[in-house]
């Protein structure tokens, strides 16, 4: 097989100075959130879980794309890959942001209070799960899994690079594999630690497939992006051709339908069953406000990109499909507002600007370590062989 | 078989490669003729350009199905649920929307399947139980290795003589005239 021929230069321009600013808005934006810690704490940490799950779900979704493509050898997204590969490669760093959680667990998680624990059968029931002890040990055990599952997946790819040695690929599907498989069920527990043990009373078994269905939903909104930013700046616009955002527009618009399906199935099963336990947290966020966020995200993440993508044509049309995919990112921002917030303001809706700039705060800080990661190597995994077919897709 | 008492039913000729048929294809349709198609093993890239065809309807067909399986599962179930047969379940609104989407859905999905397979069906002409094509012997090639266009004689512009010579103006290996088989 020759050499596949690239015409782009495959090195990030050193003189695209975007890792600093970044850094810098990133950390303007967290000190600005510190201060509010001193003026509302709870409201703190909570703005903070928003931005962290946000964020995170970016980096799983990516994590969980990689190993994808690694176990069904996809061809078509050899071009891209190294996109996703970047943002799940420093999870050993972004973990080290959960402990601002862990140190608001207080504030965050009913469960933590002993007098409320010891008033309440149903907590006790739960103690041997929720509890401050095993909660920490988890969060340590997810992102060692992630940190180790996401930097060997990219640093192999990265050997391949210099290596050519096509030999990694196996090693990289036998990682996938089995990484896969843990990946689902750190990702499930994941999700109900940090979301659904909000409310302990309350309890959906499909909630990690539902925080699942966003995160990759979401995943591909942001490749579309990240790829709209390089070809702005002239890179790779020869590489990665319409031809792989039309794809890219076929999975966001096939995992539009899933998180749907998800979410859907969600909220039926409780509204139909009627069981007050359970309805009481739809009860609370279709209510005193929130029920504007919830239509905003009906239609911001199903309605409007489920019509517009529909057809062949607009899914190959970059205007297009960059606005669907901002929409689809907002409304994953604002659900996952609307899943965490109504705990702490269940009197009604109330926006805290500490919500915004723990975003830009955490926002500049993970973007910032995508980019100082991505300009190390090359932009694209030149070395492997599936990359020929994948730039002469049609 | 005697040809002088059949009616003529086209021109087919044969060509030697799939870039020799995209060519013929486009130079027929450039030559201003409408009754024409083209047979390959496999499907080439580039055809639909070459023979000038236009979108398939067949998305408009799907969508009626599907609009009609939608609108037709919300009218079944407002009529019957909020007004003939209104029942009472654990209290909640007789007309519930939540409620009504998975039939919804899967009413929708039904018709716009059913829309697709038996839209293409029409669009394509079948079930047909013959086409005169089969009188000739070698197109059965058509799934193996040959590669055929075919102008019909319902064609406005067509004649025999013409169409023959257009058909070797541009190389092909083997021209022959249908007929029909009464």
């Amino acid at each position: 097989m020759s050499k596949p021929k690239i015409t782009d230069t495959l090195d990030f321009p050193s003189d695209l100075n975007i890792t600093k600013s970044l850094f810098g808005v990133g950390t303007v934006g967290l000190l600005a959130t510190g201060v509010g810690y001193f003026l509302d704490h709870d409201q703190f940490f909570f703005s903070y879980l928003v931005s962290f799950s946000f964020f995170s779900s970016i980096a799983l979704g990516s994590l969980f794309f990689v190993m994808v493509q690694h176990l069904t050898r996809s061809e078509w997204s050899a071009v891209l890959r190294r996109i996703p590969e970047t943002f799940s490669s420093y999870f050993w760093i972004w973990g080290l942001f959960i402990i601002p959680l862990l140190f608001g667990m207080h504030s965050l998680y009913h469960w933590t209070h002993a007098d409320a624990v010891a008033a309440d059968p149903v907590l006790q029931g739960k103690e041997p799960y929720l509890n401050t002890t095993f909660f920490i040990i988890r969060q340590v055990i997810y992102f060692a899994l992630w940190s180790f599952l996401g930097y060997r997946l990219y640093s192999k790819s990265v050997e391949m690079d210099e290596t050519g040695d096509w030999g990694l690929q196996t090693l990289l599907r036998r990682t996938s594999g089995p990484g896969l498989f843990f990946f689902a069920i750190t990702l499930a527990f994941a999700s109900f630690d940090w979301i659904m043990s909000l409310d302990p009373h309350w309890y959906s078994t499909i909630f990690g497939v539902y925080y699942f269905a966003m995160s990759f939903q979401g995943l591909f909104a942001v490749l579309i992006l990240v790829i709209f930013f390089l070809w702005n700046n002239n890179l790779l616009t020869n590489t990665i051709q319409k031809s792989h955002i039309y794809d890219l527009g076929v999975q966001m618009f096939g995992f539009t339908v899933f998180y749907a399906y998800i979410a859907f199935s969600q909220f039926l099963l409780i509204y139909y069953a009627n069981i007050p336990e359970e309805t009481v947290w739809y009860l609370e966020r279709l209510s005193g406000g929130y029920e504007y966020l919830a239509w905003f995200y009906l239609f911001g993440r199903f309605v409007i990109p489920f019509v517009i993508l529909l057809p062949k044509g607009p899914k190959s049309k970059p205007k297009v499909v960059g606005s669907v995919a901002v929409l689809i990112l907002v409304s994953h921002l604002v659900e996952l507002y609307w899943l965490v917030m109504p705990v702490l303001n269940h009197h009604g809706f109330h926006l805290n600007w500490m919500t915004i700039t723990s975003f830009i705060g955490l926002g500049g800080i993970f973007l910032g370590l995508f980019f100082y990661k991505f300009k190390q190597n090359k932009m694209v995994p030149i070395n492997d062989p599936k990359l020929g077919d994948s730039l002469n897709k049609h | 078989m005697d040809a002088e008492n059949k009616q003529i039913y086209g021109v087919l000729a044969e060509f030697r490669n799939p870039k020799e048929l995209v060519d013929a294809a486009s130079s027929v349709k450039k030559s201003g003729y409408q009754d024409f198609d083209t047979y390959a093993p496999f499907p080439i890239h580039g055809m639909e350009k070459a023979m000038g065809l236009k979108k398939s309807p067949l998305g408009w067909i799907v969508l009626g199905g599907a609009l009609t399986g939608m609108i037709g599962a919300l009218a079944l179930m407002i009529w019957v649920m909020g007004y003939e047969y209104p029942m009472n379940i654990s209290g909640k609104p007789f007309i519930n929307f939540p409620v009504y989407i998975p039939i919804t859905f899967e009413l929708t999905v039904l018709l716009a399947a059913f829309a697709t397979t038996f839209g293409m069906l029409a669009l394509n002409k079948l079930p047909r139980l013959h086409n005169p094509l089969f009188n000739v012997e070698r197109f059965s090639k058509a799934s193996d290795d040959g590669f055929f266009v075919h102008i019909e004689a319902s064609d406005d512009l067509f004649a025999e003589e013409k169409v023959k010579k257009l058909f070797q103006d541009n190389g092909a290996t083997h021209i022959e005239t249908v007929y029909d088989s009464e």
